[in-house]
């Protein structure tokens, strides 16, 4: 491999460090395939490079190749974190992609906003846990459901949620995480067939779990079909499809446990 | 004519699905300026979609075309806020996720799975593909609704982030 001969501009394996770290820093925080290979193609375009990049569910392989001199190139595999979606580092780090191309950014002004944008403080947990348990007795409401049942899906949604947050936290496999939600959930909101409260149990029932539908990943993964990724695409409709089958199995549990001749 | 008691149910609709969206836009952590506009989106494409469907449109239609509307308005948004379209546009889609639907589509596999008389087990497995299908066809409805626009319009879709 050629040295540089300015020694102030940064060589191939900085740039192909830098760019496949954001591009696996994208594919966690839940971006789609285009975007990210748009994305470090621009920001490679930009110091003289350009790339061939494969992105999978679990790895991004990348190899950059100099413009002018097509030996100056080296191959690249990053292994991406599993999923944990984060679209404030989506939109910003598509932010940094056109202004390294518009403004002129050195590599290190770059790699210091790179760093600013994925160490950034996420929204208070808390704040979270009431908005969605808000947001899934809102559901409720939409299917027609009356007070008692938007009251025992709020309760339901928090306790669900709580748990997620928590077992999340104690890295416990993500299939699992999502089958007790949803079982914990639905149990709760199944107190309302128990008890006889209002005249809705059923819509209690149906949107208590519906806080855990994967719906970014399920986007997702058919625009990636759509826009010819088709083996990240289906890795993607797998991964949400299995979530959504734990979460059936959650549900079907607990209404197995309420006993289903009532229902 | 439309008339006053029928725009007020639109309108309550409508704020549900704003306060849906909002819950469901913060567990994916975006800007607060996209979480805004992800409830006016879902306010709008959810109040559009009850409109629709009461003045007679099959629902996985009325959802498509719902979707769509979403799709392009985000595009439009996006370049006012400098934010890549998807951050808002998905979260605004969620409150017409089926879930009545896919709760019956489980009660009936499982009402069949239970049932010994084979006329009524025919009864639940008619249950279960109805509504499965509607669910399919609705998510299906959701998700190519909203990426039509991108397709559409790649080159828009992908410089929103741009600001010169």
């Amino acid at each position: 491999m050629k040295e540089n001969i300015n020694p102030n501009e940064p060589n191939i394996q900085e740039i192909a460090d830098l760019l496949t770290d954001i591009a696996a820093e994208l594919m966690t925080a839940g971006a789609h395939t285009m975007r990210i290979i748009q994305n470090i193609s621009r920001m490679a375009g930009k110091f003289g490079y350009f790339i061939e990049l494969s992105v999978f569910q679990q790895s991004i392989m990348m190899t950059i190749t100099h413009k002018e001199d097509s030996s100056n190139r080296i191959t690249l595999i990053k292994k991406a974190r599993s999923l944990v979606l984060n679209f404030t580092i989506v939109s910003d780090l598509s932010a940094l992609s056109w202004d390294t191309f518009d403004k002129d950014l050195t590599f290190d002004e770059i790699k210091i906003r790179y760093h600013e944008v994925v160490t950034q403080k996420r929204m208070s947990r808390w704040l979270v846990l009431i908005l969605v348990g808000c947001a899934n007795a809102a559901f409720c409401a939409l299917f027609k459901g009356d007070l008692y049942a938007i009251g025992l899906v709020f309760g339901a949604t928090i306790v669900g949620f709580y748990l997620r947050q928590e077992m999340i936290k104690k890295h416990i496999n993500h299939l699992i995480v999502f089958t007790t939600s949803a079982f914990v959930a639905s149990l709760i909101a199944g107190l309302g067939y128990v008890f006889h409260l209002g005249s809705t149990p059923e819509v209690a029932l149906a949107s208590s779990v519906l806080y855990l539908i994967p719906g970014v990943p399920l986007i997702n993964s058919i625009l990636d079909i759509i826009e010819g990724h088709v083996l990240t695409g289906i890795a993607r409709l797998v991964n949400a499809t299995s979530l959504i089958v734990c979460i059936a199995i959650g549900l079907f549990s607990s209404m197995l446990i309420l006993g289903l001749e009532k229902l | 004519m439309i008339s006053t008691e029928f725009l007020c149910l639109i309108l309550i609709d409508g704020l549900l699905a704003a306060i849906a969206s909002i819950g469901f836009a913060v567990i994916s952590n975006p800007s607060r300026k996209a979480i805004a506009v992800s409830a006016l989106l879902a306010a709008f494409g959810h109040g559009l979609r009850f409109a629709l469907i009461k003045s007679g449109l099959e629902i996985w239609l009325a959802t498509f075309v719902a979707a769509s509307c979403i799709g392009l308005l985000s595009i439009w948004f996006a370049r006012i806020i400098h934010c890549p379209a998807e951050v808002f546009s998905f979260p605004s889609l969620l409150p017409m996720i089926p879930g009545l639907f896919a709760y019956r589509t489980i009660l009936g596999l499982i009402k069949f799975l239970q049932c010994t008389d084979a006329t009524k087990a025919q009864g639940f497995m008619m249950d279960f593909f109805r509504n499965g299908l509607t669910t399919t066809f609705i998510l299906f409805a959701l998700v190519v609704g909203v990426s039509l626009p991108v397709l559409f319009f790649p080159k828009l879709s992908f410089s929103v982030t741009r600001k010169y």
